[in-house]
């Protein structure tokens, strides 16, 4: 997958966390922007997931680690351990569902409390194709109410957007099912990520010491793993 | 939570401590239904890492009666304060840009620990870096001086061109490095065994004619705590000392988990264990159980939730533990480069560093001798515990009245030696006693307990044995014949970095 015509770009981890409630489409979002997909109907994300996605920049590639967690309350103990030294989190809300902003609002707060300093995170209204905006919807239905078939939409963008401009936040508001806008999360992350974090592994820290990480880091798999490089192409 | 109470568990895991999290590893692709919890808030217990405020919160509860981290009710420290002199405090930083390790520990490079989290493919997400230099601090002779570092030469090509050592010194030296390589077969065995339970440095003098400091050189690469290691604990130490220098890249032999050490490796096995389906809930112990009823047994949660579960696993908190060390951690205002260089060129630039204080260098304030060895670990800011600038000194000595004392007066006595012309500063200092226990695991009906581990400085592979007989427990007849901590990578997971190399 690296671009051969430009030669090798210098390549970055980048840990990213999901959080929201439950049935927002956070697995669905990954699900779109790793593999292209959607599924109805997906069944609930047990305990957690880990998939990984690049993500080409025109100066580097970015290797998103992404974990993908369960929404369900119960497993609320599981989010400390993984936005622990996460560089990106993208909390996720559902566009039709006011209470689950109120949720990633808390997320919100607790990763500015808790994780690492510098995080970027992104705030994401998904499920954009169940209202008027939802791109190739046919919505021309025009609804005071909003919550006419046309439109279920019960989050407005602006209230979003500027909850996004007061904390600090990307934001976007994207559909899983249409593919509408995921990439573009995805890619403004990497985009903002700072240049001194990466390289290095993760959080404050690393961000500082730029650079140094790649020649301190112990790899296990070294000299004597004969299979550490199979399926190198180099 | 309705759902907790209606599912039969294989296994209720309690605790996050690092024999826990391995046995949560170990069983992440089983298929069982495990219910993993922890009475703190927080992952890791006895081996977490904590930010400056976890840390202050920590210190609180453990004086409070009613908290399960109280020696009282099991926990496995006790006496913690931290202290924050006034004219330097300003020179810390915020809570979170620390991580202060419990109970730090090296992994010598062949450990067990590690060849398992490659095989769990656990160590994908974990950063390791290497630890460098041992070295010894001598006291002045006279002490209108500043204390001395020596580096410790720990191969034989360094004992080489070492100028710290006398020529004649050096052969005995090389003579026992030479030895300890295949110290267990004949004839080395017939050498050693006579002597196996006497002091290493009673060995090392009547065998070896090694002085006095050669013989603190072999004891320090020991890090037994009590500088008394016996002859067969301490050449089998020594062995896999050397056997693990170079195994992950030049002129180091040990390794330390970025972010706070085993407390990384504790969560990162907790990880693999949520991916595969497990429930976590911190914050949540277990109130009261009730067996013998039937095949699963009834744990009353502390959040009022009763579940039923096959097999609970859990610390041995019943078991009698003994004051083992106290420890001092200490931030400083340095960076102390000096300790860091990497030992060999071309090899990892090293993030700890290793200084010991031989048994009978320090005084307390009465003028007694200190009889024991003081450890200090110190830590760059590159293994991500503090802000760049500064570095953590994690200082070790057995625990009896004065330790407290002599560990403060160690760290200075070290500061001074580090850097003569401007003597850094500790900003914040946390003490605390480290308890130890039983050795063994004890099983009851379907209670598997672990021992509580004793304080080590370095990981010591009998844990792994133990987080295999509660795999095995929780298996039963499936674990006949089935890997252990053999996994493929999971989907989407795949390391493919070489494409860009």
């Amino acid at each position: 997958m690296a671009d051969s015509a430009n030669g090798p770009k210098p390549s970055s981890s980048v840990k990213l966390v999901l959080l929201g409630e439950a049935a927002v489409g956070k697995s669905s979002l990954v699900l779109r922007f790793v593999n292209n997909d959607f599924q109805e109907n997906k069944e609930p994300t047990i305990g957690a997931a880990f998939l990984t996605q690049k993500c080409n920049l025109p100066t580097r590639t970015i290797k998103f680690e992404i974990w993908d967690t369960a929404g369900q309350e119960r497993f609320a103990s599981l989010a400390p351990m993984y936005y622990r030294n996460a560089q990106a989190a993208l909390v996720v809300y559902d566009l039709t569902k006011p209470t689950s902003l109120v949720k990633a609002k808390h997320w919100v707060a607790e990763l500015q409390r808790q994780a690492s300093p510098g995080i970027v995170i992104a705030l994401v209204g998904n499920k954009l194709d169940l209202t008027n905006d939802g791109s190739g919807s046919g919505g021309d239905a025009e609804s005071a109410g909003g919550d006419d078939l046309g439109d279920a939409r019960k989050v407005s963008t602006e209230e979003a957007k500027t909850y996004s401009e007061e904390e600090g936040l990307l934001f976007f508001e994207t559909s899983a099912k249409t593919g509408f806008n995921v990439t573009e999360v995805f890619t403004a992350i990497a985009n903002a990520i700072p240049e001194t974090s990466l390289k290095s592994a993760r959080g404050v820290a690393a961000s500082h010491a730029a650079g140094r990480a790649e020649e301190q880091r112990v790899n296990l798999n070294g000299p004597r793993d004969p299979n550490a490089k199979e399926g190198c192409a180099c | 939570m309705d759902s907790l109470s209606d599912t039969i568990w294989d296994a209720v895991i309690c605790g996050t401590g690092l024999q826990q999290s391995l046995l949560a590893l170990a069983l992440s692709r089983s298929g069982k239904n495990i219910l993993h919890i922890d009475p703190n808030e927080y992952y890791g217990g006895p081996e977490a890492a904590f930010s400056l405020q976890e840390a202050e919160s920590w210190v609180a509860s453990l004086s409070d009666p009613n908290s399960q981290n109280n020696a009282s009710n099991g926990g496995v420290f006790r006496a913690a304060s931290i202290t924050k002199p006034e004219a330097t405090s300003s020179a810390l930083k915020f809570s979170r840009s620390y991580s202060l390790a419990l109970s730090p520990q090296l992994i010598h490079s062949r450990s067990e620990l590690l060849a398992q989290l490659v095989s769990s493919r656990a160590h994908r997400q974990i950063d390791f870096l290497a630890v460098g230099a041992f070295f010894i601090i001598k006291a002045p002779e006279d002490p209108d001086h500043k204390a001395v570092l020596t580096r410790i030469p720990s191969t034989r090509e360094d004992v080489f061109l070492s100028k710290a050592i006398p020529v004649k010194a050096k052969r005995g030296l090389m003579k026992f490095l030479k030895f300890v390589v295949d110290y267990d077969s004949e004839p080395q065995t017939e050498a050693w065994q006579p002597h196996a339970d006497a002091p290493l440095t009673e060995f090392l003098r009547k065998e070896f004619k090694m002085e006095a400091e050669l013989q603190t050189y072999i004891v320090t690469l020991t890090l037994s705590l009590d500088g008394r290691i016996s002859t067969r604990d301490g050449l089998a130490i020594i062995h896999r000392h050397l056997s693990s220098m170079g195994v992950f890249g030049p002129g180091f032999a040990a390794i330390y988990p970025k972010w706070g050490g085993i407390s990384e490796i504790a969560q990162v096995a907790c990880r693999a264990c949520a991916v595969g389906g497990a429930v976590y809930m911190l914050g949540t112990g277990i109130k009261s159980m009730q067996t013998g009823y039937s095949a699963e047994m009834e744990l009353e949660l502390t959040n009022g939730v009763t579940v039923k579960t096959r097999r609970l696993v859990q610390t041995d908190e019943s078991a009698s533990k003994k004051v083992v060390v106290s420890r001092l951690v200490s931030i400083i205002d340095s960076p102390l480069n000096s300790l860091f260089a990497a030992v060999v060129e071309g090899a990892q630039k090293p993030a700890v560093a290793v200084i010991a204080f031989p048994s009978g260098s320090l005084k307390t304030s009465t003028g007694k001798t200190w009889e024991f060895p003081v450890y200090v670990f110190a830590h760059s800011s590159d293994t991500g515990e503090c802000p760049v600038g500064q570095s953590i000194l994690y200082l070790t000595t057995p625990s009896i009245t004065d330790s407290k004392e002599v560990l403060e007066q160690a760290v200075q006595s070290f500061l001074g030696a580090v850097n003569r012309e401007q003597v850094p500063h500790s900003v914040y200092q946390l003490y605390y006693e480290h308890l130890g226990g039983s050795a063994g695991s004890r099983t009851e009906g379907q209670v598997f307990n672990f021992p509580t581990a004793s304080p080590s400085l370095s990981f010591n592979d009998s844990t792994l044995k133990v987080v295999r007989e509660a795999w095995r427990e929780v298996l039963g007849e499936a674990a006949t014949g089935a890997d252990y901590m053999v996994f493929q990578d999971r989907e989407g997971a795949v390391d493919d970095e070489e494409m860009y190399d």
